[in-house]
């Protein structure tokens, strides 16, 4: 009798969190710390651990990501830590190139992406956006060089500033397995 | 202790002094846009110009240039660090390599090697607040249907009407009138043929007072050439015309279409 008790009180908690990942609701996919311990409850990394669980049967799992965090305070002025861990689910293996066609991907702005990327990991994370262009140039020529740009800009992988600095954007700190990618790039063959 | 400069000689020093401050804020500003490595900059180099100059500061804004020009030399130091850091860790590479290597590999390739370290994350999109916002503005910016059909109606012109005979001998395009119209054209064609005893210029011919009545003219012409009153010569791009002195009155046989475009300026 207990046992059931437990599972069904899981059981709605992971339909909770589950909805709460997949869901978007505002701009960025995936759920906050903050509203996990808030609709889930305080054992929220309980329930994401057997959410994670059920989830790997599928090939996905829930990934946190941590954001750099906002300061906040209080009405009298006081300092106050947030929680600003992001919550994602994921695929867990990879995809193939079949499989990335069909979810709307082209080879060739995958391959300038994996080239931006990781010529940006190799500027520890930041390149003027002209260096970045004439890296994509190189292979696209100088329009879709800045066309491209704009795509990984626009979709979050990439980020800028107002001075023109390029940065990885947030779905690549989410997406992307950075030490991989780099020790494919520079294994890799011609 | 330095002794502070004088006059003149401490005019230019303080200038110099500047001058060279202002350069290291650039470099130093420059290595944390990424322009370029940090360790381009000798940060020894840049404290002993500091200290060079420390002693001949005597306003408020010199300091401030002088305080500035160290916090930039302490972001370029933590920089160094960062970037030593970053070359023993797995993530490193020279840039030049990476760009080459991008480069030379193919787009197959590189599209598997990203994929092969890709996870991308699962989501549903849905209706949110933003999106309903969107969609509601949108609405109150909608003109109702009818207003738009009106627009449609009225960017498509005004449907064929029928003309009565009034309208058309009004407008000199039937009966007696469009005769009359024909037979003095061709009569001033004649004259001018007679006068400058050589072909006639078909645009001298043809232009009017303004544009309408170029075109009016042109369309009569049509007619004199077709029905054999005038007859039309192409010398290069000079378009002539030459009155016929027996008109046949009836469509030459044989004759080829040939269309004169009428810019809006003729």
């Amino acid at each position: 009798m207990e046992q059931t008790e437990t599972k069904s009180f899981y059981s709605d908690k992971l339909k909770r969190a589950i909805h709460l990942l997949v869901f978007r609701r505002g701009k960025m996919p995936g759920a906050r710390e903050w509203e996990l311990k808030e609709k889930v409850g305080k054992n929220y990394e309980q329930v994401l651990e057997q959410l994670n669980q059920m989830l790997s049967e599928l090939d996905l799992e829930v990934k946190k990501v941590t954001e750099p965090s906002t300061a906040q305070t209080t009405e009298e002025g006081t300092p106050v830590s947030m929680d600003e861990a992001r919550y994602y689910v994921a695929l867990k293996g990879s995809l193939g190139l079949k499989e990335a066609k069909m979810i709307g991907w082209r080879i060739d702005n995958l391959a300038a992406l994996s080239g931006v990327i990781s010529y940006l990991v190799a500027k520890q994370g930041k390149a003027p956006r002209d260096d970045v262009e004439k890296v994509i140039a190189l292979k696209y020529g100088r329009w879709k060089a800045a066309t491209l740009v704009d795509v990984f800009l626009r979709t979050g992988y990439l980020d800028e500033d107002d001075a023109g600095v390029m940065a990885l954007g947030w779905r690549t700190k989410s997406e992307v397995n950075l030490p991989a990618l780099m020790t494919k790039m520079t294994e890799g063959k011609v | 202790m330095t002794e502070k400069p004088k006059a003149k000689g401490g005019r230019q020093v303080l200038a110099a002094g500047r001058r060279e401050l202002k350069e290291v804020i650039e470099t130093c500003d420059a290595i944390e846009r990424r322009k370029f490595n940090p360790f381009f900059l000798d940060v020894k180099l840049g404290v002993e110009t500091l200290r060079q100059y420390f002693p001949h500061w005597e306003g408020f804004e010199d300091h401030c240039l002088d305080a500035h020009a160290l916090n930039r030399l302490s972001e370029v130091v933590r920089l160094q660090n960062t970037q030593l850091k970053f070359q023993s860790s797995a993530l490193y590479a020279e840039p030049e390599f990476v760009a080459k290597k991008f480069q030379r590999m193919s787009e197959k390739r590189l599209a598997e090697v990203f994929l092969q370290s890709w996870h991308p994350i699962t989501e549903l999109e849905q209706l949110t607040n933003e999106t309903i916002s969107a969609g509601l503005d949108y609405w109150n910016l909608l003109l109702p249907i009818q207003e738009r059909w009106k627009r449609r109606a009225y960017q498509r012109g005004k449907n064929p009407e029928t003309a009565d005979s009034g309208t058309l001998t009004g407008l000199g395009i039937r009966d007696e009138e469009f005769g009359k119209q024909l037979t003095g054209l061709w009569n001033e064609l004649r004259q001018i043929h007679s006068t400058d005893q050589k072909a006639v210029d078909y645009w001298r011919f043809v232009k009017g007072p303004n544009h309408q009545e170029t075109v009016q003219r042109a369309y009569f012409v049509s007619f004199l050439v077709t029905y054999g009153y005038a007859t039309l010569q192409l010398e290069g791009d000079q378009i002539t015309l030459i009155p016929t002195e027996k008109p046949s009155e009836k469509p030459l046989e044989g004759g080829t279409s040939f269309p004169i475009p009428i810019p809006k300026e003729a």
